[in-house]
């Protein structure tokens, strides 16, 4: 079976094959474009599966693939590789499964759309670069894909490029996540400075920075390097201040919401702090502020989600909300519960997701204030909601519950402060989750043509189920009372973080936030105009999203529009100034040489002969200097 | 500078080439066309005579025959056949001409000084043969006998071509 | 006594020259010709005499070369007399056709 883990770098092959096929083949091949991309999503995720049960074996030890030999500088080599741990095959795994079930979905989802074959192209090259991500056992490589997954989601996110709001949301997240990507490039950068043989891979990452070498980097530089890598990570993984683009990229197809904005891509920020864990370990500072950074992400995301009105939106703001919790989990030490929620959340908002795309697909609106009652109409896009919904709440058993808790009772040790503001946002979360649930899906129905509204087809509910039930019974890979997933990645480092108090807290307050909003919108015993009419100004603070946007714009893209508009003036007058006068020399030359050219034989006798004095002299006057 | 006794050859020389400076001078400077084919005769006659001072007879006759003879000839019937009015008054283009005339004086120079600066062999000139005229002819059809058929053929296609080239418009 | 004939050969040759890139007429254009080609002939012919080899070589190459320059000129006269038919002038700087 060792075979298996040396051949893990053909488990990228097969997207990235099926995208050579797909871009090769053409718009018109409709069918088999969907059949070979799944086809190769499917390949990779047996591959996957494979990989990791093998990885559950005994004796799996960490497994790095040969090198391959990328760019010789003197005595430094850059190779490029691809290694296998259990966080990697974890990640293969998760990466894999969403990737093959949003494949079937889009098959539904996308039937009618001209240019679906150009679609799974696109999905097949960002599962290929996300697989080479997880696989890649340097930090340089690792950036390389990194990039590419973010250019795919550039291309999926403005894959309606006809809609203008689809485009400025591509430009947006492609510029937003820029600047932490640059941040990132400059902690690699730092790191490759550094590091004893300029080495960038990340187990003589592990080793320098692990075993008591404290020396050969100080504290500084770590925590400068952790905190430029944190920039990576606040603009891939949405972190505040640079969540922006994340709601926006919404804008996108749905099956890429829950592809690429909610299991995988965004995922990549926390996967990085997992693979860096121990420079960010190696210093106190950037601990805390990762940890401050994604408690504020998770509660300050979370109310705005409260107060969204599209469907998409609020999933995606929650999806801020929760990769803050990671990444607090990360920054409070508990590197298991942060995978682990990564893990849990990655299945159960992508089955949030494809259930919205799924009333989406079938009521052509966005706007949860035109939908309603559709319950009854779409059971089982429902009740897979619903059991998200629920496992986003944290309610036991569903699988959010566990991977909450977990991050939960290590907040509670290491630091009541944030797992006070944990618990609000857990608060926060069943509140609007609730509302979300109950406005779309329970009473009386606002369509437009509520006669129209039918269940999606089987290709679409089919992974919705099977994701529910992964949703449902993936919490139990790490429990309270069972350390197994938490044992397995950091080889039993890490001990169970179990606290009675966390458990009745967390299920507290999502109880009670479920409680609240079924009273709310379900009921309609508490006016739901209530609290906003009490506080407009707070609604519409939740409502234009801390007015974030507005602020970004009044300070940063004004400024920026400024600066770039003296560079353009810069630019048109003085250097385009200067171009133009070498235009206008070569022109007024052309002219006079023009009139050589007259078609006169004797003109062109005398030129020659004034060619062959200019040449005679050239050849001659040497003689005379 | 040019450490020459003034002897004889040199005595006959100056004048010939006085003669044909002249005579070029007065083509290129004349108005009247038919005055410039005439210096120019006086200039082809310079040449023959300035050829017999090289020893070489045949060649100066050949330049009298065909050059002073028939060429000027040939171009004052051109003259006559094609500038019927005669006029001279040339929209004059100074750029042009000062142009040409810079670019000719510094050929000129270029070719002076090659000629001053290069070491010429002190070998014997070629002595005076008994008859220039048979020796020749010995030569052509000897060593040189394909040029010369060749040549034959070129000036039989050349004057075939001029006449059919001038009576074509005629017709 | 060579380079007083190398000489007389350049001063004829850039007079010639001087007339062919001036003179608008295209008959006396063709006698500058003429005229730079009997300043090669000189060259010859001095050669054949002074020269390294001295040999009768150069004077056979004179005739051969005062021939061609017969041929020459019989062409120009006609192909100057056609254009003449044609256009009504024999001034070289009417003829622009090149330019198109």
């Amino acid at each position: 079976m060792d075979q298996l883990t040396k051949a893990a770098w053909l488990i990228p092959l097969f997207p990235f094959a099926a995208f050579l096929l797909l871009t090769a083949l053409g718009r018109s091949y409709r069918l088999a474009g969907v059949l070979i991309a799944s086809i190769g999503s499917l390949a990779s995720l047996v591959m996957s599966l494979l990989v990791f049960i093998e990885r559950l074996g005994p004796n799996a030890v960490d497994y790095s693939g040969d090198s391959y030999k990328w760019i010789g500088l003197g005595e430094y080599t850059l190779k490029i590789g691809f290694e296998i741990t259990n966080l990697n095959a974890l990640m293969l795994v998760i990466v894999t499964v969403v990737s093959f079930l949003v494949n079937v979905y889009s098959a539904g989802y996308m039937k009618k759309d001209e240019r679906i074959t150009v679609f799974y192209g696109y999905v097949a090259l960002f599962t290929f670069a996300m697989l080479g991500l997880v696989l890649s056992d340097n930090m340089l490589v690792f950036y390389i894909f990194w990039e590419l997954v973010g250019v795919c989601s550039f291309l999926l996110v403005g894959f309606w490029y006809a809609k203008p709001a689809a485009r400025a949301a591509a430009k947006k997240a492609f510029i937003v996540t820029r600047i932490g990507d640059a941040g990132l490039l400059l902690g690699i950068i730092v790191l490759f400075w550094y590091m004893p043989g300029h080495a960038l891979d990340f187990s003589s990452i592990h080793n320098v920075f692990t075993e008591g070498q404290s020396g050969t980097i100080t504290t500084t530089i770590t925590t400068s390097i952790a905190l430029l890598l944190f920039m990576g990570v606040i603009g891939k993984s949405g972190q505040f201040p640079l969540h922006v683009w994340l709601p926006d990229a919404m804008e996108g197809p749905t099956p890429i919401s829950a592809l690429i904005h909610a299991a995988t891509m965004v995922a990549a920020g926390v996967f990085l702090l997992a693979r860096t864990f121990d420079i960010f370990e190696a210093s106190a500072a950037a601990m805390h502020t990762v940890a401050y950074f994604g408690g504020f992400t998770a509660i300050f995301a979370a109310t705005v989600a409260l107060a969204q009105n599209d469907i998409k939106r609020i999933l995606a703001y929650s999806t801020i909300s929760q990769l803050g919790y990671m990444v607090m989990a990360m920054g409070l030490g508990s590197m298991t519960g942060g995978i682990f929620h990564l893990f849990t959340h990655a299945f159960f908002k992508a089955l949030l997701f494809l259930a919205a795309g799924s009333v989406i697909h079938a009521v052509h609106t966005q706007n949860i204030h035109e939908m309603g009652g559709l319950g009854s109409k779409m059971r089982i896009t429902a009740w897979t909601f619903a059991i998200g919904a629920l496992s986003l709440s944290g309610i036991p058993p569903f699988s959010g519950f566990w991977s909450k808790d977990a991050i939960l009772a290590s907040a509670l040790e290491e630091n009541p402060f944030l797992f006070a503001v944990g618990l609000a946002a857990a608060f926060c979360t069943a509140l609007y989750m609730s509302r979300l649930f109950f406005i779309v899906f329970t009473g009386k129905s606002r369509l437009q043509q509520p006669a129209e509204v039918k269940e999606s087809s089987k290709v679409m509910t089919i992974p919705l189920l099977v994701l529910a039930i992964i949703s449902v019974g993936a919490g139990f890979i790490e429990t309270p009372w069972n350390g197994w997933l938490g044992s397995w990645l950091t080889d039993g480092a890490e001990d169970v973080h179990a606290s009675g108090a966390a458990i009745v807290a967390s299920i507290a307050v999502g109880v009670l936030g479920i409680y609240v909003g079924w009273l709310m919108y379900g009921k309609g015993s508490i006016e739901r105009g209530a609290a906003g009419a009490k506080m407009p100004w707070l609604v519409h603070l939740l409502e234009r999203q801390y007015y974030v946007n507005e602020f970004y714009d009044a300070v940063i893209v004004k400024t920026v529009r400024a600066v770039g508009k003296s560079l353009n003036a810069f630019d048109e007058y003085v250097i385009g100034g200067a171009v133009r006068l070498v235009g206008v020399t070569a022109g007024a030359g052309g002219r006079v040489l023009t009139r050589l050219n007259n078609g006169q034989t004797q003109t062109y006798g005398l030129t020659a002969i004034i060619g062959l004095i200019v040449i005679i002299a050239a050849i001659v006057g040497r003689r005379f200097w | 500078m040019f450490n020459i006794d003034f002897n004889g050859e040199f005595a006959t020389f100056f004048i010939f080439s006085a003669i044909m400076i002249i005579g070029a001078v007065l083509m290129v400077s004349l108005q009247k066309v038919v005055h410039m084919v005439i210096s120019m005769a006086a200039v082809f006659l310079g040449l023959a005579g300035m050829f017999v001072l090289l020893d070489a007879e045949f060649v100066a006759f050949v330049q009298v025959l065909i050059y002073a003879g028939a060429v000027s000839i040939l171009m004052i019937f051109g003259i006559m056949m094609t500038n019927h009015q005669n006029k001279q008054a040339d929209p004059v283009k100074p750029l042009h001409e000062t142009l040409a005339a810079v670019g000719a004086l510094c050929l000129f120079g270029i070719l002076f000084y090659a000629i001053r600066t290069t070491d010429f062999p002190d070998a014997q000139p070629l002595q005076a043969v008994e008859d220039n005229t048979s020796s020749i002819g010995q030569l052509l059809y000897t060593g040189y006998v394909v040029p010369f058929e060749l040549l034959s053929v070129l000036l039989t296609v050349a004057f075939i071509g001029a006449i059919a080239i001038a009576k074509k418009g005629a017709d | 006594m060579l380079p007083s004939y190398l000489t007389m050969a350049a001063i004829l040759f850039c007079i010639g020259l001087y007339g062919a890139l001036v003179k608008r007429n295209a008959v006396i254009v063709l006698l500058s010709i003429e005229l730079m080609l009997n300043a090669v002939n000189l060259n010859l012919v001095a050669f054949s005499k002074y020269g390294d080899v001295p040999s009768l070589t150069g004077q056979v190459f004179a005739l051969f070369a005062i021939t061609v320059a017969a041929a020459e000129a019989a062409v120009g006269v006609a192909v100057l007399i056609a254009l003449f038919r044609a256009r009504g002038t024999v001034n070289v700087d009417e003829f622009d056709e090149m330019k198109r």
